[in-house]
């Protein structure tokens, strides 16, 4: 019961995070369970399992903080399955990307999606790998090829790394 | 290595024999000496070993081969593993594996090529519930679930919380989405009230001295003789635990008897439990160890002496069932 309630909180701060991406991606509330501002998302069996006291389950979605959502990897890529906006970067880019830098107009060999100022946006390798995502700063479909800054850098998987120093 | 005469011919029968309550151990020998005659007294003698890198590909994320021509496209060099599925080692690399766009999507982890066996040996792991009682840094709880292809349950313990981010960051890494992690002491895992089908007891252990430096000086006869108690009590709390046609792969990366064959002589006469054959990378492990006669099924059980890999001993033990 008190494992649906939290589910039904988290729902909001997820949906609105997924909404910035122009995604389609729906998650079955009573599925998610969140303990200490971390959020899983658990299939049916698992649930029955689950104890209260748990610290890790099922597939790890992200966390809330100051009501700010930070998505895991994981989730990004289940928002990447779908409809949403994406950029695919070439090799250079892809390696600066999980460096934790910005990417430039000129790193960008594909958009989908809105590709508008201001939106969220997953930042896929040649292969379709999601990498991280970012927020558009400048407009994706004009002036292609400039060196001009276009993805902003918000969350990248070189963040494995970090974490462990 | 020539030993002390006044030890040369010295017939140690357990570990309580090396040292009495003040001194440990005999001020006659070096630690190194002293644990390199044990070994060389159990058949094996020292040579110096540089410990090759291995890598384990998860194939529930990704293609080996795909993963493979990727790495050796940057220029990895990388040597199947004869004895292992889908493990490498690496024979070159000019940067790290591990800061790699496939390390870091879950394509492969790092794992040394003998803790990449106990995992295997379950005869059925899929659609089951597995318990791993000692699970952090979580290398074999991310094998475990791709060999389950993410299906059935994996219940990931561990008794530090501090491991646990280890744990929980590999699990998000390599896109695990079976399992449940419990910050808890192994030795109370009857406490979840589950029976399991398959439990993985690669227990808290001394190591060997590939894995750490100046091993030989940290390590005494006082400190495998407490980790031996912390692994009996985590043998005991799995057996209870343990479904009646279940197994227990029980591993450790020490070369010490006590820790090891002594220990699963002690199960097989106290716990109600047989030692199962197993048909992996090793050597037989011996029944006869500092004089002491161990039961003749020890022989199922596998050791590995620090050769291609890392020292390593593993043993499958299932309940003995009584028949009316």
């Amino acid at each position: 019961m008190q494992a649906q309630e939290a589910a039904v909180h988290s729902m909001k701060s997820i949906d609105d995070f997924v909404s910035r991406f122009n995604s389609d991606l729906k998650l079955c509330a009573s599925l998610i369970v969140e303990r200490g501002g971390r959020h899983y998302l658990l299939e049916e069996k698992m649930k029955e399992l689950l104890r209260s006291e748990f610290y890790y389950a099922g597939t790890y979605l992200g966390k809330v903080r100051r009501k700010r959502f930070f998505p895991s990897f994981a989730f990004l890529a289940m928002i990447g399955k779908g409809r949403s906006n994406k950029i695919t970067v070439s090799r250079r880019t892809e390696w600066l990307f999980v460096c934790g830098r910005d990417i430039f107009k000129q790193g960008i060999l594909k958009v989908e999606g809105s590709g508008k100022r201001g939106d969220y946006t997953l930042v896929l390798n040649q292969d379709d790998e999601c990498l991280g995502f970012g927020k558009i700063v400048d407009d994706l479909f004009e002036g292609k090829h400039e060196r001009k800054l276009a993805v902003e850098n918000i969350s990248d998987i070189g963040d494995f790394l970090r974490r462990e120093r | 290595m020539q030993l002390p005469r006044k030890l040369r011919n010295t017939r140690w029968n357990s570990a309580s024999d090396f040292y009495d309550s003040n001194r440990s151990p005999l001020p006659l020998m070096s630690n190194r000496e002293f644990f390199l005659h044990r070994y060389e007294e159990m058949g094996w003698e020292f040579r110096d070993i540089r410990l090759k890198q291995s890598i384990r590909v998860h194939t529930s994320n990704a293609r080996e081969k795909h993963v493979i021509q990727r790495l050796e496209s940057r220029g990895v060099a990388l040597e199947r593993i004869p004895f292992l599925e889908n493990g490498y080692w690496v024979q070159q690399s000019r940067f790290s594996v591990g800061a790699t766009v496939e390390y870091l999507l879950g394509f492969y982890s790092i794992q040394e090529a003998a803790a990449q066996i106990p995992a295997t040996l379950f005869n059925e792991p899929r659609n089951g519930v597995i318990l791993d009682a000692c699970a952090a840094p979580g290398m074999k709880t991310v094998q475990l679930a791709d060999l389950m292809n993410n299906t059935g349950i994996i219940v990931a313990l561990d008794a530090r919380r501090r491991r646990l981010r280890a744990l929980s960051n590999q699990l998000e890494r390599c896109r695990v989405r079976n399992t449940i992690v419990y910050w808890k002491d192994a030795r109370k895992a009857s406490q979840l009230d589950l029976k399991f089908g398959c439990i993985l007891l690669d227990v808290p252990c001394s190591g060997n001295f590939l894995l750490e430096e100046n091993w030989f000086e940290k390590r005494s006869l006082r400190d495998i003789e407490r980790n031996v108690r912390l692994q009996r009590q985590i043998l005991t709390e799995a057996s209870i635990s343990l479904k009646d046609d279940g197994e227990i792969i029980y591993s450790t990366c020490s070369l010490e008897p006590e820790e090891n064959e002594f220990n699963i002589d002690w199960a097989v006469k106290n716990l109600n439990l047989k030692v199962e054959n197993i048909d992996c990378y090793g050597r037989e492990a011996p029944t006869e160890v500092f004089g002491k006669q161990l039961d003749e099924s020890i022989r199922d059980c596998v050791r590995i002496w620090p050769e291609q890999t890392q020292g390593f001993f593993i043993c499958k033990l299932k309940k003995r069932l009584c028949i009316l």
